[in-house]
């Protein structure tokens, strides 16, 4: 089941939000190595995740985290203003139709073919989610390998300045453009969702 | 011309390519601009028994690119071998300090200068569940390159295999049938098998007996059309069935 929602991330609030902090405690602190901040020793949270921000949470029957990512507004602060600015040739966009997708996350506990499936269905998601809510544009920022994974989706994709190689990692900071044609898009480079997104999406407060 | 305004440009010149030849030609402006003489578009098997399924594209000069094909160099070529301990593009003349280089990876290489190839930077592209590639760009023997352009360079590289790979599927070839699956219990005697476990040690670990081990290592073989538990395990892995981190996770 697919969850989009916003909500104040502390206190931790329960169910589908509190996996997915879990989920990226495990994946971007124990795996990645990301000095970010965690609490309770738990739960990965940082000052992004507040009302702004919105969450598409990928969940199991149980409500068991497969995968999610974070949206934030370009109209605020948020990573790519705030911290890589120098990854964009020019100012990094900011308008009320581009958001900011960030902490992509697939669980841990999936084997690769389950990665696989619920990566897609992520990814057709946030186009769904774009188009349903007027959202022209996502921003990001990717590492090399990751970002010839995201060129592979098939949807339109553009670079906003040259990689660079910072704290030895080399980045590269991209815009991905939405529009009518990116469910096709996507199909055609065999991104297709393993559920129907539309009949289970659902709202949350 | 800035190297990012040149680089939206070849962008938008990829995403409208359509065809072999019309790749060839924008790879073969960007190659100049970035003051290189040859470049190479390539996924990392042997070409010639692929037999035109796999991604290749190349201006080298014809000598050179017939001995790489008639000796199968594709796929034990150092530059591809570097290319997969590495996620960023580097100089060949760095390969020395990524991967161990033997007397005959030294031979291809000198024998490449002699036919004209001199240093080159090679931008690695890996989609996972397909064989790995890379994008190179070299020099001509003697010519140095242009080190301030090799960002733009790694940009390029990674559209230009992904232009290829689109022009390659849509000929049907990049398209394969879904890969076996193995029931759970087949899987997790493979892992252990590939973590170099005996079936009577798996069989201490999984609580079951040893003919339940091979039984279940038979089958998964049967499965993937293997009859080699050793060839299992490199398929299971390439599919995405294991991962590396399977294996050595502690």
């Amino acid at each position: 089941m697919l969850h989009v929602m916003q909500t104040a991330a502390r206190p931790i609030p329960d169910g589908a939000l509190r996996a997915m902090f879990a989920a990226r405690k495990s994946v971007f602190v124990d795996l990645l190595k990301w000095d970010v901040p965690v609490i309770d020793g738990t739960y990965e949270v940082d000052q992004f995740d507040d009302t702004h921000a919105t969450y598409l949470v990928l969940a199991d029957g149980e409500g068991g985290h497969l995968a999610s990512a974070r949206l934030l507004p370009t109209t605020r602060p948020h990573i790519l203003d705030s911290f890589y600015g120098e990854l964009c040739e020019e100012a990094p966009p900011q308008a009320p139709d581009v958001f900011e997708i960030t902490r992509f996350c697939l669980d841990r506990g999936l084997s690769a073919r389950e990665r696989r499936t619920a990566r897609d269905t992520l990814v057709t998601a946030l186009a769904e989610h774009a188009l349903a809510h007027g959202i022209t544009a996502y921003t990001a920022i990717a590492e090399m390998p990751w970002f010839q994974q995201i060129l592979a989706f098939g949807w339109r994709c553009r670079p906003l300045g040259l990689p660079q190689v910072i704290d030895g990692t080399m980045l590269v900071a991209l815009s991905i453009e939405i529009d009518a044609d990116t469910p096709t898009q996507l199909a055609a480079a065999g991104i297709v969702p393993s559920i129907d997104i539309h009949a289970a999406a659902r709202v949350a407060a | 011309m800035g190297m990012h305004v040149m680089a939206m440009q070849f962008i938008r010149i990829v995403e409208e390519v359509r065809t072999v030849d019309d790749l060839t030609a924008a790879m073969q402006a960007v190659t100049d601009e970035l003051g290189f003489q040859y470049f190479a578009l390539t996924h990392h098997v042997d070409v010639l028994a692929a037999e035109g399924t796999a991604i290749r594209l190349h201006n080298y000069p014809d000598r050179w690119a017939d001995y790489y094909d008639r000796n199968a160099l594709g796929v034990s070529d150092p530059v591809h071998r570097a290319s997969h301990v590495t996620s960023v593009g580097f100089c060949w003349s760095r390969m020395p300090e990524m991967i161990p280089l033997t007397a005959e990876d030294r031979r291809v290489l000198a024998m490449g200068r002699e036919e004209g190839i001199g240093e080159g930077f090679t931008v690695p592209a890996n989609v996972p569940g397909e064989a790995r590639g890379s994008c190179s760009f070299a020099s001509e023997a003697g010519q140095p390159i242009v080190v301030d352009l090799l960002p733009m360079a790694q940009l390029a590289g990674a559209f230009a295999f992904e232009g290829a790979r689109r022009i390659w599927s849509d000929r049907g070839h990049l398209s394969k049938p879904p890969p076996p699956a193995l029931t759970d219990r087949q899987r997790d005697c493979l892992l252990w098998a590939a973590r170099g476990k005996t079936d009577w040690e798996i069989s201490r670990i999984l609580s079951v007996t040893e003919e339940t081990v091979a039984r279940h290592i038979k089958m998964a073989c049967a499965r993937y059309g293997v009859s080699k538990r050793t060839l299992l395990a490199i398929r299971a892995l390439f599919d995405g069935t294991l991962t590396f981190t399977d294996i050595f996770r502690r």
